[in-house]
């Protein structure tokens, strides 16, 4: 056979460069062709157009996933010092806007880690769109979805073919646009806009703090690039240097990933001159001066935490993603679930280089991670809306993500991110096929015995429930128990305490997943229809629909390949993934810089297995749980009062731990009180009335005062200028006698 | 005749063209609705030919000032008539005159009283409003400035809403006193800085002659040779923050910055349609262009001086602005809160006194005016159907007036600074130059950068009272879209929101050598002057056309002015 | 026969005296057509310095200032008593003290 097919790519790398735009070009103009003229076109055209849309972006997709994964001669190089990179395509189209010393291009690139991230998107977002076409056919509003839909897939693309933060950032904010427009796609119903709006603003929460990581990295990063050249980095580097500063400054700009990552190469070489190290040393000119690096780069990491918190659901910024399962389900499934909250967790692993860096920031993105986890399963025992679990069920699993890219286990994160893409995505498709044969009916105890009435959707939820639970042979098992395995053995030099605690976090978040979604699987689609059923039976959706749901199903066993431990071996003779080879050109730079700056010691246990099995244990316990609870003591006790202590957990947790309320008291309402109180009695009371109106009244005075001086009296008047000419002259004639 | 030949006239014709056209109007019968809308759109297109043209005309790279112009006019007081543009004055005249179309087009069928007179209003601002822009001459540009007052007081008092005469009044008064205290200052400028004999009114002389003497009092403050300053010098000192903060407080006015604002939500709400568009898209741009031309260059010590201030009060705007935004029930004002909220982060770019932060604050002008005069012009359809400001009589628009509420969401997202749109690339530029800025507290950028989330909050606020949710109103469902000439005037804006913001580098090429000097010209007052060269900041004077060559000035003699 | 000149300072007491006499009129007399009569007599005794001023100075200045004062007198005088005319058919009295609607 020949086996040159497998490592020469299908097309010309060259041309798959230069027209990398078309990715993301074809869904914008699917976009503005359903949004414009998507009404007199009818349905048939828009599903035609916006489908074909995607679908060719994934026939592109596929083309550079190929070409970068096979073939070895895809190389880019590093602007900042003309060494190779890694494998990847890349364009550049040139400056998008540049003023002083700061430039931003229009510049795409696709490496491995775009690649995986590109299949996914693509191909769910593909599959989504076909879902859509029959989940949408009786909605009037459907030109308008799909051009929504197409303009998000157009966004997430750039934000993940982008080669630089700021085209990153337009991608970033646009997919929360889109998240906007399509939550509140139904907006006659003020709750639906509003879901929307909430949406937006949390969003934008940590979009501020993201602009502020970006300027503050733009500072240090041309502090660096000008630093006077006695400084120990720059004596070590100093043939490179002139190019590095040239990067930095002028082109391709501060921000472009390259010359970051080059910037990261500097940091643990210098420790080689010094016991401080660039990450100890001053920054030496411009406004961060006086500040360390290291210091400067925990607070861009935190603020980046906060902007990849607001995006990807994460404490404290979660509260939107709940709320925004008021869209159509599709979009809970591809926004919600596959692509734009794992956003945050594809920032974090591109800024991986410099990120290892900052162990500090990483120990806090580890035990945020962990504790999401923890707490949104906590929230999920209680809620009744299917829908609403999943979004809970969404918000722990991106803990994982980010407990992953938090202990340095990269490759884990970007693994369990494909499969939760995968299963998570069924999941929600099998909510909204149920929703579509109950009749809109979401509540889980309003439900049952779908079993025997939509059995595809019954075997699909299945089969994705198990995955997310970790049972073994799925995929979901491997992904979430390599990352609590790399948890416990990765050393995060200075927070050895938060391996442990993060571990054990995740562990019980495993039990309380494997709980819940039991949970919800038992009460929706075993045992007998509930007495208070929308419709008396079920009826299984159509092929166009049911067929995704079977594809993400197979995909969710399918991908456990990658993460099956052992497969492969490095070069040391370690066992390595399938997904860990593939990622290693991105992230082992990451991994080499962590160990040379002596922030991170990778994992030393090789052998998994004794894990693995404590954490299927621990997935059997919790599924258990819930079947004994559900199957046998709830149906027991029906009809005898619950204990209050249990009825007051309850209604806290279906409440949502009262968080909106809390952060509506004590953000909102202040905000709100405050500009109106200003405006009243600063803005109002104070300049207006007082200065302005004050003003014109002292005026208005003066003049009511002087008008006495018109008495009418003509010879008053004389009297009055024969006054002033005495006077005159009296002064004339003092002036001349004082001569 | 070439186009070279043509080149010096070209702004004379669009500072007087509008003249012209009302002129032309004087002679129109004033029952002839069509015919006056008619020939006004015609002068106001001409005009936006002939500004495309002098946009395209300028080279990036040539002299600072082009297309420049410079007859005799009263020379006995110095005054000469000087015209010219450099790059962000070139911009900002194409922003005049796409608006002009814009503000006759959305008034159509607004104004049925006194329509005659409504328009050679709206001629007479455009004239000001261009020679504003493009004058070199102190007395010329404060006459422009001037000017622009009266028929926007008309257009205000007459034509506007319930409470028209206050807000006119308030507009007026307001905005006059600080023009004249800035006279005084011109006057002063006039007097301190030349010899008698040859004085003039003329910008660049006036910098020149100022330019030796402010390099001395930059060093003097930095503690060199304060001893042997000249007496130039030492008369700078004295009154030199006097005199920035003369010009300061009309500019101020004029921007409006936070506590002088208090004119403009009056004078918008009660304004018509154009009114808006013009107060929002141009006339607040005169604050900060002022700044930029006059109140800084001229006087850069004292600018450094009260810095801190400046800046202090452009970040209040931005929050206070916002905020006020949030506690609104009145959609224009709202939207005029939001103008000061905007104008803030101009002015913090322009007090950042960087490159990337002065570029972005130029820019940011460009797009404040598309933005806020395309949300006044589509309110105005909006209000044009219903007659009401009050957002609770709103709700569900969208369902009715779907292409309308399209357009109205793409401005919104303009305003709010989505990445793709205009309004991004200059806040971005702007917070960017702010962090970079030197000796200036980091907080004020944090808490300006704070802008994208109230921004988000209050628009998308209003947005879904206004469009979203349903439609409890009947009147709200019976709202027709838009018709074919307010859907292309939308149409216009929504492509200059994407183009702005897609494709922003022609414009920014043409702001930046005007950015380079302008941020040469603030340094000269700052610690780091030393490395500020004469020849990146000494204005080219042009000669008088057809004057006998001049006799360089005397040196300027000891001056006997109180201390 | 000598006629001593007079002496310049005798023309300006004179003038002075006639000023005075004229200001005391124009603020002290009711009737309108009497206080005309005092400003014509203030503005003759400017007349009376002014040629005194050119005797002295041998300078014809003066003359062609006179001559302006004459003229602007008897246009004045022209436009004021057909004021004070109109104002006497409206009030049926030309007494100034009863004459003061054009007060705050």
């Amino acid at each position: 056979m020949d086996t040159s097919w497998f490592t020469k790519a299908w097309a010309n790398p060259q041309a798959l460069s230069d027209n990398l735009w078309l990715i993301i070009a074809l869904p914008a103009f699917g976009a503005l062709v359903c949004g414009v003229f998507g009404r007199a076109l009818g349905r048939t055209y828009v599903n035609l157009v916006a489908c074909a849309s995607v679908l060719a972006s994934f026939f592109l997709s596929v083309f550079a996933f190929q070409a970068v994964a096979a073939d070895p001669s895809v190389i880019v190089t590093s602007a900042a010092n003309g060494q190779p990179l890694r494998f990847a395509l890349s364009g550049d189209w040139g400056v998008w806007f540049q003023a002083g010393s700061f430039s931003a291009h229009f510049g795409l690139w696709v490496d491995h880690l775009s690649a995986t991230m590109l299949m996914v998107v693509t191909g769910v977002g593909f599959l989504i769109h076909l879902y859509s076409t029959a989940y949408m056919e009786h909605d009037p509003g459907y030109w308008r979805f799909f051009a929504y839909l197409n303009l998000f897939m157009a966004s997430m693309l750039t934000l993940v073919l982008a080669d630089n933060l700021v085209l990153l950032f337009v991608g970033w904010e646009g997919v929360g646009l889109c998240s906007y427009l399509l939550i509140g796609f139904w907006y006659t119903d003020a709750a639906n806009a509003w879901a929307g709006r909430k949406a937006f603003i949390a969003n934008r929460v940590g979009d501020c703090a993201f602009l502020l990581a970006m300027m503050l990295l733009v500072l240090t990063v041309t502090a660096f690039a000008r630093a006077p050249s006695a400084e120990p980095p720059a004596i070590f580097f100093a043939q490179r240097r002139a190019v590095f500063a040239h990067a930095a400054t002028s082109e391709p700009g501060p921000l472009n990933f390259k010359v970051l990552e080059e910037f990261a190469q500097y940091i643990p070489a210098s420790l080689a001159m010094g016991s401080k190290g660039l990450l100890g040393t001053d920054i030496p000119i411009g406004p961060l001066a006086g500040h360390t690096y290291g210091h400067t780069l925990t607070v861009i990491f935190l603020l980046l935490l906060l902007g990849a918190a607001g995006k990807s659901a994460q404490l404290p910024l979660y509260v939107w993603l709940p709320d925004a399962m008021a869209g159509p389900t599709p979009v809970s499934a591809l926004i919600h679930a596959a692509t734009m909250v794992t956003a945050g967790v594809y920032l974090l692993c591109r800024m991986a280089p410099l990120l290892v860096m900052s162990p500090a920031a990483m120990a806090t993105v580890a035990v945020v991670g962990a504790l999401t986890a923890l707490y949104a399963a906590l929230l999920a025992f209680a809620q009744d809306d299917l829908k609403k679990v999943l979004a809970y069920s969404t918000i722990s699993q991106l803990g994982y993500m980010f407990l992953g890219v938090g202990v340095g286990f990269f490759w884990g994160a970007i693994l369990h991110l494909v499969t939760h893409a995968c299963f998570k995505g069924c999941l929600f498709l099998s909510a909204g096929s149920v929703m579509h044969g109950n009749d809109g009916e979401l509540n889980i105890k309003k439900l049952g015995c779908l079993r025997k009435e939509m059995p595809w959707t019954t075997a699909c939820f299945g089969i994705a429930t198990l995955a997310i639970t970790g049972i073994v042979p799925l995929s979901g098992f491997f992904s979430k128990d390599d990352i609590l395995h790399g948890a416990l053995h990765t050393h995060l030099l200075g927070y050895e305490w938060v391996m442990p605690t993060v571990f054990a976090i995740g562990s019980l978040g495993a039990v309380a997943t494997a709980f819940y979604m039991s949970r919800a699987y038992l009460l929706a689609f075993t045992g007998e229809r509930a007495k208070d059923a929308k419709v008396p039976h079920a009826h299984e959706s159509g092929w166009v629909m049911v067929a995704p749901l079977v594809i993400l199903a197979a995909l969710s066993i399918v991908l456990l390949l990658h993460g099956f431990p052992g497969v492969l071996k490095t070069p040391a003779g370690q066992p390595e993934t399938l997904m860990e080879a593939f990622l290693k050109p991105v992230f082992g730079v990451a991994d080499k810089l962590a160990v040379e700056a002596h922030s991170l010691e990778p994992e030393t246990e090789s052998n998994p297995w004794p894990g693995f099995v404590i954490a299927l244990a621990l997935a059997w316990v919790g599924g258990a749980a819930a079947w004994y609870l559900y199957k046998r003591v709830f149906p027991a006790r029906a009809g005898k009062p619950v204990p209050a202590v249990f009825a007051a957990v309850r209604s806290f947790t279906v409440h949502k731990f009262y968080v909106d309320e809390l952060y509506d008291a004590v953000l909102v309402r202040p905000i709100k009180l405050l500009s109106i109180g200003l405006f009243r009695v600063v803005d109002e009371g104070l300049i207006d009335t007082v200065l302005v109106g004050g003003t014109g009244w002292v005026t208005a005075r003066i003049g009511s005062l002087l008008r006495y001086l018109q008495t009418g009296d003509v010879q008053a008047y004389a009297a009055m200028m024969a006054v002033g000419l005495l006077a005159g002259v009296g002064y004339a004639i003092f002036e001349v006698l004082a001569k | 005749m070439t186009a070279a030949q043509l080149q010096p006239y070209l702004l004379t014709l669009i500072v007087f063209l509008p003249l012209l056209g009302a002129g032309l109007l004087l002679f129109l019968p004033r029952e002839e609705f069509g015919q006056v809308r008619a020939w006004t759109l015609l002068a106001m297109g001409i005009d936006l030919a002939l500004a495309v043209v002098a946009y395209l005309a300028f080279d990036p790279k040539g002299a600072e000032f082009q297309l420049e112009v410079r007859r005799a006019w009263s020379p006995e007081f110095g005054i000469s008539y000087h015209l010219g543009v450099d790059g962000l004055s070139v911009s900002l005249v194409l922003l005049t005159g796409f608006l002009g179309p814009v503000v006759v087009l959305s008034s159509w069928k607004f104004i049925h009283e006194r329509v005659k007179e409504f328009h050679i209003s709206l001629l007479l601002i455009q004239a000001a409003m261009m020679g504003t822009l493009v004058s070199l001459d102190l007395i010329l540009f404060y006459v422009f400035f001037e000017a622009m007052l009266i028929p926007m007081y008309l257009l205000i008092g007459v034509w506007g809403s319930e409470r028209r005469r206050e807000a006119a009044m308030k507009f007026f008064l307001y905005t006059l006193f600080g023009s004249l205290v800035m006279l005084v200052a011109i006057l002063a400028v006039y007097f301190i800085g030349q010899p008698a004999g040859a004085r003039s009114f003329d910008y660049g002389t006036v910098y020149n002659s100022l330019l030796s003497a402010n390099r001395q009092l930059a060093a003097c403050t930095q503690g060199v040779g304060c001893a042997t300053l000249a007496p130039l010098a030492v008369t700078l000192q004295a009154w030199g923050p006097l005199m920035f903060l003369a010009f300061a407080l009309a500019f101020a006015i004029k921007v409006p910055m936070v506590p002088l604002h208090t004119w403009l939500p009056e004078a918008h709400v009660e304004a018509p349609v154009a009114g808006s568009i013009i107060l929002a898209g141009v006339m607040l741009k005169m604050g900060t262009y002022g700044f930029w031309r006059f109140a800084i260059p001229l006087f850069p010590v004292a600018a450094y001086q009260f810095r801190p201030l400046f800046v202090a009060l452009a970040v209040v705007g931005i929050v206070y602005g916002a905020l006020m935004c949030l506690a609104q029930q009145d959609v224009k004002k709202l939207i005029a809160y939001s103008s000061i909220s905007h104008l803030g982060i101009c002015m913090l770019g322009i007090f950042a006194f960087t490159a990337e932060a002065a570029s972005g604050s130029a820019y940011q002008m460009l797009n404040h005016g598309v933005s806020s005069g395309a949300l006044f012009c589509l309110f105005g359809f909006l209000y044009e159907r219903r007659h009401t400001r009050r957002i609770g009589d709103y709700g569900g628009v969208a369902r009715v007036m779907p292409f309308f509420a399209a357009s109205f969401l793409v401005v919104t997202f303009s305003s709010i600074a989505v990445p793709g749109t205009n309004g991004f690339v200059g806040e971005f530029l702007v917070l960017l130059g702010a962090f970079k800025a030197s000796s200036l507290w980091l907080g004020y950028p944090v808490l300006a950068t704070t802008t994208v989330i109230l921004g988000a909050s209050y628009m998308l606020w209003m947005v879904q009272r206004v469009f979203f949710g349903p439609i409890d109103r009947p009147e709200n469902g019976a709202l027709r879209d838009l018709d074919l000439r307010e859907g292309l005037t939308a149409c216009a804006f929504m492509v200059l929101v994407l183009w702005m913001g897609l494709a922003p580098q022609p414009f920014l090429d043409r702001i930046a050598p005007a950015t380079d000097r302008f941020v040469a010209r603030a340094q000269l007052g700052t610690p780091d002057s030393a490395k500020v060269k004469d020849t990146d900041v000494r204005v080219t004077v042009p000669p008088i056309e057809g004057a006998p060559p001049a006799v360089p000035p005397p040196p300027v003699a000891a001056l006997a002015l109180p201390r | 026969m000598e006629i001593s000149p007079v002496d310049t300072q005798n023309y300006l007491l004179l003038a002075a005296t006639l000023f005075c006499t004229g200001m005391l009129g124009v603020l002290v007399r009711r009737n309108a057509l009497v206080v005309f009569m005092s400003i014509e007599l203030m503005l003759n005794a400017a007349n009376l310095t002014f040629l005194a001023a050119a005797r002295e100075r041998l300078d014809s200045t003066g003359h062609l200032a006179a001559l302006f004062v004459i003229a602007v007198a008897a246009a004045e005088a022209a436009i004021g008593l057909a004021i004070v005319i109109a104002v006497f058919r409206n009030r049926g009295t030309v007494n100034v003290e009863d004459i003061r609607t054009m007060k705050y």
